[in-house]
């Protein structure tokens, strides 16, 4: 039996006929890690130990017949960017190299409650700013399809963890489609949930109007699964919601395939789109309508601003929020380096934070910058503000006609190494189609459908705000029928 | 919209960044090219529309001011001072900000 192409469902059955030990099924995992991740990279840190204690304690209780959660015993794997207490936790930036988190995020904690078991911290491009993991400070991730191409990002360790068969399930965060476009690129299913339908405490802040932290899994299942041990309310982010909202019952009353209606918006496939992707996702449209569901073109206007509006609000709220990162409280520092003579506060700020940023975070923290100086204020931000508005306004327009909203995730397959270091642009192009979705604060799941010259290709569903778990069972729909 | 290798000096000692000489010129390539594309919001009429200040539109949410219940206990305080590069009892410790 093969214990690295586990689902959650299926690991769970095992550990509960007591077929496979919490500590088997944990080392399984860390002897594949081993083999293979030297060439892949996924991780950046491993907790072993732990690990094999929290199994054995899982293990425990299965040997006294007491009934185990849905996620005990198996292995998670945990982005870079989510706080573990006790366990080192860097954003994959050298201003972090040797950070211990002192706290555990709102994520961890709730997993913990249901005695899910950690094997480490995944790769990601730095403070999550990327879409390919080139930008990690500790070297990138290669996509396990095909170790010559990214494995997209920012959460790219944790989609290649899960392709690789080095852990079951794996938390990343989505500030632009950072979990949905390396989940499309690795071929695993990646879930961003509605803004606020799960707590970003503990989650280091890139974008706090944007970023959502999410499920990266096998199968829709397995993504339902996660989500609902790490939804709900929390006192610790006020704009977290209860999980009454967001609806219910992901396991049982399934949909009517008849009452489903799908938009199809036609601003999302034109020039710019790899033909292929097109076909394959165009073939699932096909099926869905044969098999009785309601298909509609929509439009969303003023989607071709959206990447703009993006790269305003996002660089705005990335200058605020890496503000805290001064040399002072935390993180490297050039405080006590006798070497570079500082005299002042202000000369810890600037050796300390222009030395431990790389250079895509320095790129968007002085954007930012710029974005919100006097005088540019009012031309860039707030107009940024408004164009949102717009933005979440062709949505609302399209979910009265809609359920949900077929797109494809990237408008290419995984791409080589180096192809879009050289040009941010051309990288920032790579979030075309997710983008939206974070700035209208609604929820997205990508999912794996047929390839494309053989590398693998993400179809993303989008739903209305709270509908998330409707959303998923539409996504278990379209996941049953293009296999 | 092209920036001087000045204005990107100034922007970033706005943002406390300490720039090497040899990067000045990329980043003012750089940031002018994404500032050159966000100019195309220019071309939306934005005539009576209420700006969006976040990502959904929730309520004023209030909470007991309490740190030491969920925020920081006593061992998270040492741990939290432990990781701070320079201290002394208990504190952050500053080098001089007035000159």
């Amino acid at each position: 039996m093969n214990l690295n192409k586990l689902t959650i469902k299926q690991a769970h059955e095992l550990l509960e006929k007591r077929e496979v030990s919490s500590v088997e099924l944990i080392r399984a995992h860390f002897n594949e890690i081993k083999k293979r991740d030297k060439d892949i990279h996924a991780f950046l840190s491993l907790t072993e130990e732990e690990a094999i204690k929290a199994a054995k304690k899982v293990d425990e209780r299965i040997s006294r017949g007491e009934p185990i959660e849905m996620l005990a015993g198996i292995p998670a794997a945990i982005k870079d960017n989510i706080l573990i207490r006790g366990a080192k936790t860097t954003a994959a930036s050298k201003i972090l190299e040797n950070y211990v988190a002192p706290y555990d995020a709102t994520v961890i904690k709730k997993l913990k409650e249901e005695n899910a078991v950690f094997v480490g911290k995944t790769n990601m491009d730095e403070f999550a700013m990327g879409s390919s993991t080139e930008n990690s400070a500790f070297g990138p991730t290669k996509n396990p399809v095909d170790l010559e191409r990214v494995p997209g990002g920012s959460s790219g360790g944790s989609a290649a963890a899960i392709k690789a068969g080095f852990s079951v399930y794996a938390l990343g965060s989505d500030t632009g489609g950072s979990i949905r476009q390396p989940a499309g690129f690795c071929g695993v299913v990646g879930f961003k949930p509605t803004y606020g339908a799960v707590s970003r405490h503990g989650l280091i802040a890139m974008a706090s109007s944007l970023d959502q932290i999410g499920p990266i899994a096998r199968n829709v299942d397995d993504a339902a699964a996660v989500f609902e041990a790490i939804r709900g309310v929390d006192e610790l982010d006020s704009t977290s919601v209860s999980s009454s909202a967001g609806g219910q019952d992901y396991w049982n009353s399934p949909l009517d395939m008849e009452e489903i209606k799908v938009g199809v918006p036609r601003e999302y496939f034109i020039h710019g789109l790899n033909p292929e992707i097109e076909k394959n996702i165009k073939s699932v449209i096909s099926k869905l309508e044969k098999e009785g569901v309601g298909i509609e073109e929509i439009f969303l206007p003023y989607s071709e601003w959206a990447l703009a509006t993006y790269y305003i609000i996002m660089t705005a709220e990335v200058s605020a929020n890496l503000a805290r990162f001064d040399g002072i409280k935390y993180g490297f520092s050039q405080i006590k380096n006798q070497k570079s003579k500082i005299k002042n506060l202000m000369e810890v700020y600037l050796e300390s934070r222009g030395e431990g940023f790389g250079a895509e975070v320095r790129r968007r923290i002085m954007l930012g910058t710029y974005i919100l100086s006097a005088g540019y204020y009012e031309a860039y931000y707030a107009r940024a503000q408004k164009v949102r508005r717009l933005i979440k306004q062709d949505f609302d327009r399209a979910f009265k006609e809609v359920d949900v909203i077929i797109t494809p995730t990237s408008p290419t397959t995984a791409f080589k190494f180096g192809e879009k270091t050289q040009d941010p642009l051309s990288m920032y192009l790579a979030d075309i189609y997710t983008i939206s979705v974070n700035l209208a604060g609604l929820p997205g799941v990508s999912i794996p459908v047929k390839e494309a010259a053989g590398l693998p290709v993400g179809l993303q569903l989008i739903g209305r705000n709270f509908d998330d778990v409707r959303l998923l069972k539409i996504a278990k729909i379209i996941e049953t029928i293009s296999q | 919209m092209a920036l001087t290798k000045k204005e990107v000096e100034k922007i970033a000692k706005l943002a406390r960044l300490g720039l090497e000489e040899s990067e000045k010129e990329k980043f003012a390539e750089d940031l002018s090219s994404v500032l050159g594309y966000v100019q195309k919001l220019s071309e939306v009429n934005i005539e009576k529309v209420e700006p969006m200040t976040g990502g959904t539109n929730l309520e004023n949410v209030m909470r007991e001011d309490n740190e030491t219940k969920d925020i920081a206990d006593d061992e998270m305080k040492a741990d939290i001072l432990t990781a701070a590069p320079d201290k002394e009892n208990g504190y952050f410790k500053v080098p001089s900000i007035l000159e």
